[in-house]
């Protein structure tokens, strides 16, 4: 027999077992990494957790949704190239200028923003009115995204991108660059969107059971459509981001980062039946992931053992939501 | 109480490809009325509750609703107007707590700088009240309702179309997970709130029940109206000898 309270924190423990896991891993990785305990490492974690960051939080948005998105990692090249070419002045970058210079911050991310959005109600377009599968329709895009981007640049890069933009990738607050603040920052207001807005509230319920929400009025369509075109516009904002870091972009940009971003989502508690996740678990999946591929690095390690490690992350992700399931049918 | 039924249907037809699963329906209930629908298994009881409830539009026929000509493309169109559903399958999402389910579709929200906040402590209020006044004990109203057993369940949804009450009530199969108790509950529910005017139709498969709730007792058959007579003049078997067609037979011969 449990009691309520044994069976609260077991409750508790369950929710939040990927902050768990990254706790023991920093722990383990602090005590027995050479280097790895210094704010630098710790800095570069988070850094190096803005852009997969910021994707899966479209994708897990989705997920929850009970639908799939693998277009973000393309979204986001195209918007980087996009950035690229438009404001950076070497390479095929045509370094467009705007008065006053500062303007280019706002325009960029505005177009960043909008391209982003253009695929999602696309992707949007042939899941919900054509009735298509999401995971055929975003993977379809990921594929035709990525070789437009190839296509736009002819495979060339552009470079040294307007220093209005870089600033943002330059500036540091607390060893943190802007560029990490705005995806914790984007971590903080769509984890407040899904737990305390309506929308949020919807998007779960939907992804839980449609036809309950469909019956009790909940205009699901019309959702599922605002919920691809954010997922969309908030790939579009990691592209931007990424190519704010490079200072400029190239076609192979981000190949592989959805990986990582779909890996974060399973690893941070978001089930891919739908309906259950919540997005700080994420941003916890993608720390644990960068903070493993740092370490992998730190021990020199050959980087191949980063994607061994990572799948067999995934795998056992997997395994502990299962695990989890039964453990919770035992305390219920 | 108004001459004029709450809702009248004239003629209703609804055909599935070639197949017609309505051929022609026509009966009425009135505010404060409850009228039980009954019929045999794939008789149309449940595709009349969807074009009703806004869930399927019909082929043709005529559907009033207090008063005016309707035609409902989707439940949220029939709930605006004032129409509550609780479905033989359960519409609950499981993946949510009893009061993210009692309040679905229509929280409570306060706007802070023009975004709507979930108002989660005013929400848990309503619900406990709502849940005590039914006298239905559920642990926890944070607790998902994956959860809960069927019995909770039906309960939740039960409470939540009386809370919302509107003008008329559907109800398909509502006592089907519940106990002999919370049964009687539901059926007591019933008639508070036909009391309020508010008019009920409610299929059930169980005889004794329709009697206990219903003024009226409404049969389908095959796709018609076998009978649609006042539950005081008529009496549990003839009610079956509706719905098995015996009826019909005998006036045949």
């Amino acid at each position: 027999m449990t009691t309520p309270r044994q069976r609260a924190t077991a409750e508790f423990v369950l929710d939040h077992l990927v902050w768990f896991m990254l706790a023991v891993v920093l722990i383990i990785f602090s005590a027995f990494v050479p280097n790895f305990f210094q704010i630098g490492i710790f800095a570069n974690i988070v850094e190096q957790s803005t852009f997969v960051g910021v994707m899966a939080i479209g994708l897990a948005i989705l997920i929850i949704a009970g639908h799939m998105d693998l277009s973000v990692e393309s979204v986001a090249a195209l918007t980087a190239m996009i950035t690229g070419i438009l404001f950076c002045s070497r390479g095929i970058g045509l370094g467009l200028t705007l008065t006053p210079e500062w303007l280019v911050l706002p325009v960029s991310l505005l177009i960043a923003l909008a391209i982003g959005a253009v695929i999602g109600v696309l992707n949007g377009f042939f899941v919900i009115r054509l009735k298509m599968n999401a995971f055929i329709v975003t993977l379809a895009s990921f594929i035709w995204v990525r070789g437009l981007v190839v296509a736009i640049s002819g495979g060339r890069s552009a470079q040294d991108l307007a220093p209005s933009l870089r600033v943002i990738g330059i500036f540091q607050i607390l060893y943190v660059p802007l560029i990490a603040w705005i995806a914790i920052g984007c971590f903080a207001a769509f984890s407040f969107i899904m737990t305390r807005t309506p929308f949020g509230r919807h998007i779960t319920l939907i992804g839980g059971n449609a036809m309950a929400a469909f019956r009790a009025g909940i205009k699901v369509d019309r959702l599922m459509f605002i919920a691809f075109a954010m997922a969309g516009a908030i790939a579009g904002l990691a592209g931007w981001l990424l190519a704010i870091r490079t200072s400029g972009a190239t076609a192979n940009l981000g190949i592989g980062m959805l990986f990582h971003a779909f890996a974060a989502v399973v690893i941070g508690g978001v089930s891919l039946k739908g309906g259950v996740g919540k997005l700080p678990g994420v941003y916890a999946g993608v720390l644990l992931l960068s903070s493993i591929n740092t370490a992998i690095n730190l021990m020199g390690l050959p980087a191949h053992y980063t994607q061994v490690i990572q799948g067999l992350l995934v795998l056992a992700a997997v395994l502990l939501d299962t695990l989890k399931l039964q453990i919770r049918q035992r305390f219920a | 109480m108004t001459t004029a039924p709450l809702l009248q249907l004239e003629d209703i037809k609804m055909n599935f490809g070639a197949i017609e699963a309505l051929k022609g329906i026509s009966f009425s209930v009135g505010k404060g009325e409850v009228v039980a629908l009954l019929g045999d298994n794939g008789a149309g009881k449940s595709t009349l509750v969807k074009i009703i409830s806004g869930g399927l539009l019909r082929s043709s026929g005529r559907m009033t609703f207090d008063g005016e000509d309707c035609s409902f493309a989707s439940p949220a169109d029939a709930k605006a107007k004032g129409i509550e559903t609780v479905y033989q399958d359960l519409s609950l999402c499981t993946n949510v707590d009893v009061v993210g389910n009692f309040f679905m579709g229509r929280e409570m929200v306060k706007k802070y700088f023009g975004i709507p906040v979930l108002q989660e402590k005013a929400m848990e209020d309503v619900v406990a009240k709502a849940m005590a006044n039914a006298g239905t004990r559920i642990p926890s109203l944070r607790t998902n309702v994956e959860y809960l057993s069927g019995g909770q369940r039906q309960a939740i949804e039960l409470n939540r179309f009386a809370h919302w009450g509107g003008k008329l009530v559907l109800l398909d199969e509502p006592f089907a997970a519940l106990g002999v108790e919370q049964t009687r509950r539901g059926l007591d529910m019933i008639k508070r709130i036909a009391a309020q005017g508010i008019g009920v139709i409610i299929i059930t498969h169980i005889m004794t029940q329709a009697f206990q709730v219903a003024d009226r007792i409404v049969v389908i058959r095959q796709g018609i109206v076998a009978g649609d007579v006042a539950a005081k003049k008529t009496s549990p078997d003839e009610v079956v000898r509706m719905i098995t067609g015996e009826t019909v037979l005998s006036a045949a011969s």
